[in-house]
């Protein structure tokens, strides 16, 4: 057998392999291939005569190595002669090194059992981390009333803006734009029973009651609870959240309530910006291309919706909001080490507040139902 | 001598800040190039030019013959780099940053792959049983060698290392310089090293370059002593370089 790397010469006592060409790191499948052809039959001894190599980098030496200790295992002698590049020994040097340190060091065999039970302890522990995370939170928002200087009203407001302020826009188009699906939606099937006018009702209703609220409170969760988690992972794995503590400063005050407290603050607001965009997309298709007058829009709304059916919506804001911000924050001061973890807690936040938020909204429907609200 | 870095006319300007202005250096084979220079001086500047991360205002360079060209896969395969924090994928395991240059490059079977890494993590004097630890989970120390095995996982001719020091310990700053020679000694590479450290500066490199005026004054060890450049004098008139110094002699 011959090839570019290696040809053979058998004797009856000896096998005489000749090196040569370029052993590289590029050539590795190749020469692992071409290696695998030296076969000695029984008795023979393996002669690897390396004059002829052109060049030969670790990997190529380490091909070679490796033949020879595979060799040796099935009690087969194998010896180099010719060698110029000082690489065979640098590479013995090393695994001779490697033969202690795996003596030094057997690894560890993790099995089944002990998987499903660092996963039970895992669970555990992330659970009493979120309890004692909750409890930091309250403890710090304990503190601040009894001493309100602590409260950071100029961060606090700076969240009002960036999460409410900004939030408008996207909001009141979302929200104008549901308004309009539903009086589409709506017109059709009341349509049927002559009732077109109920779509004023239905729109109105449904807008303050729930998907004004709702609306704002998915978009804040997109926009804000990601932003939140985004950016505490960043600052703790800047290690901000640290530089804070060692200077005495406790990170959930610096930052965490003023996110809390912003958000509570601001999602309400969104809200009702929220509610009014959407009767007014309502009001746009009502009056636009159902032949609803304006004055007759109005006065439906008016004798369908009370103020009852706005606070309900408005209600649910802040406890969305708390959800929101509790969510994002935490799962941003639990990233440690990577930026995957940063990706990872980011996607959390957000899916878990989405979820907590429609959750929590199927809750207080209940709730309001039997109360009779 | 063959040159295996070429840099001509480098100009490097961030609004007003001339940080290059015409610098030319040239880096020869199988040497090890030491760079220093004061903060602002552009050292970072040079290696992120020559590596093509960075869009020089104007000049040209040439690395083993191939122009550079910004943000164009240069000739990778060629050279390693070892980032100043290490630069270690955070998402990945000791074992898997090893492997996968080689795996991007290579076709090699995934137990030739392993085996290999492995030995590129022994020989830059890791333990095995570091292999399945993420990053985060190491020292300065230890990240440092995992990211020097990631820049060697390529069998490179040309080594940059950007302050390979900073932030170790004196016995693991000390250990790694001998790591650095070691793998000179033994495979033929070409390093650019830049550096604060002026025990390393003495102790490993064959060349000093030093960034100057926007450009560069090269030699050997005691032609940049006998410099009478005032920033050149100050630099290694320092207690510490002294200190260096004749250590290094020894």
């Amino acid at each position: 057998m011959n090839s570019t790397f290696l040809s053979l010469e058998s004797h009856p006592d000896r096998l005489t392999v000749k090196v040569s060409g370029c052993w590289i790191f590029d050539k590795v499948s190749a020469l692992e291939e071409a290696i695998a052809s030296v076969l000695p039959a029984e008795g023979q001894a393996v002669t690897f005569q390396c004059a002829g190599l052109e060049e030969i980098d670790i990997a190529g030496a380490w091909v070679l190595y490796d033949r020879t200790q595979l060799l040796n295992s099935h009690g087969f002698k194998s010896e180099f002669a010719g060698f110029k590049a000082a690489h065979f020994k640098f590479l013995q040097n090393i695994i001779d090194a490697a033969a202690i340190r795996e003596y030094e060091e057997p690894t560890a065999q993790t099995g089944r059992p002990k998987r499903a039970k660092m996963a039970i302890e895992k669970l555990g522990k992330n659970t009493a981390g979120v309890v004692e995370d909750l409890g930091a939170i309250a403890r710090s928002i304990l503190e601040g009333v009894y001493r309100p200087s602590l409260f950071m009203i100029g961060e606090t407001i700076k969240q009002v803006y960036h999460t409410g302020v900004q939030a408008i826009p996207v909001v009141v188009v979302i929200t104008f734009l549901i308004g309009i699906v539903t009086v589409h939606q709506a017109a059709g099937q009341l349509g049927k029973f002559g009732a077109s006018v109920l779509v004023v009702d239905l729109v109105s209703i449904s807008i303050t009651r729930e998907m004004g609220v709702l609306l704002a409170a998915i978009m804040v969760a997109g926009r804000s609870g990601s932003a939140f988690a985004a950016a505490l992972g960043v600052m703790k794995l800047n290690e901000e959240v640290d530089a804070m503590r060692v200077l005495g400063l406790n990170p959930n005050q610096m930052l965490v309530i003023p996110r809390i407290l912003g958000l509570v603050i601001a999602l309400p607001m969104l809200t009702i910006f929220a509610d009014a965009a959407g009767i007014a997309g309502g009001a746009l298709i009502a009056v636009g291309s159902m032949g609803i007058s304006g004055l007759q829009f109005v006065e439906r709304v008016a004798y369908s919706t009370d103020l009852t059916d706005f606070y309900v919506g408005l209600s649910k804001a802040p406890v969305f909001a708390l959800l929101i911000a509790m969510i994002g924050t935490l799962r941003g001061m639990q990233v440690k080490s990577s930026a995957e973890e940063l990706g990872l807690k980011t996607t959390m936040a957000v899916v878990q507040s989405i979820f907590m938020i429609i959750a929590a909204d199927a809750l207080f429907a209940t709730l309001f139902t039997r109360m009779g609200i | 001598m063959e040159t295996i870095i070429s840099v001509r006319n480098l100009v490097n300007r961030f609004g007003k800040q001339v940080v290059h202005d015409g610098l030319c250096l040239d880096i020869q084979r199988d040497e090890i190039l030491g760079v220093v220079g004061g903060s602002g001086s552009g050292k970072s500047v040079l290696m992120r030019s020559i590596l093509g991360l960075q869009k020089p205002t104007s000049g040209t360079i040439t690395v083993m013959g191939q122009k550079i060209e910004y943000h164009k896969p240069g000739p990778s395969r060629c050279w390693g780099v070892l980032f100043q924090g290490g630069a270690l994928l955070s998402g990945l395991t000791v074992q898997e940053n090893v492997e996968l240059p080689m795996a991007l490059y290579s076709d090699m079977q995934v137990e030739t792959r392993h085996e290999l890494a492995s030995l590129k993590l022994l020989m830059t004097g890791l333990s095995l049983s570091t292999a399945d630890k993420y990053p985060s989970e190491l020292s300065g120390g230890m990240r440092k060698r995992v990211a020097l095995a990631r820049a060697l996982a390529l069998e490179p001719k040309i080594l940059f290392l950007d302050e390979p020091t900073a932030g170790l310990d004196p016995i693991a700053a000390t250990e790694f310089d001998q790591l650095i020679s070691y793998l000179h000694d033994n495979l033929d590479l070409t390093i650019m090293m830049i550096t604060h450290d002026v025990d390393s500066l003495f102790g490993v490199s064959d060349r000093i370059a030093v960034l100057v005026d926007g450009g560069v004054v090269t030699g050997t060890m005691d032609e940049i002593l006998d410099s009478d450049h005032p920033w050149i004098q100050s630099y290694f008139g320092v207690p510490r370089a002294i200190r260096a110094r004749q250590a290094g002699r020894k």
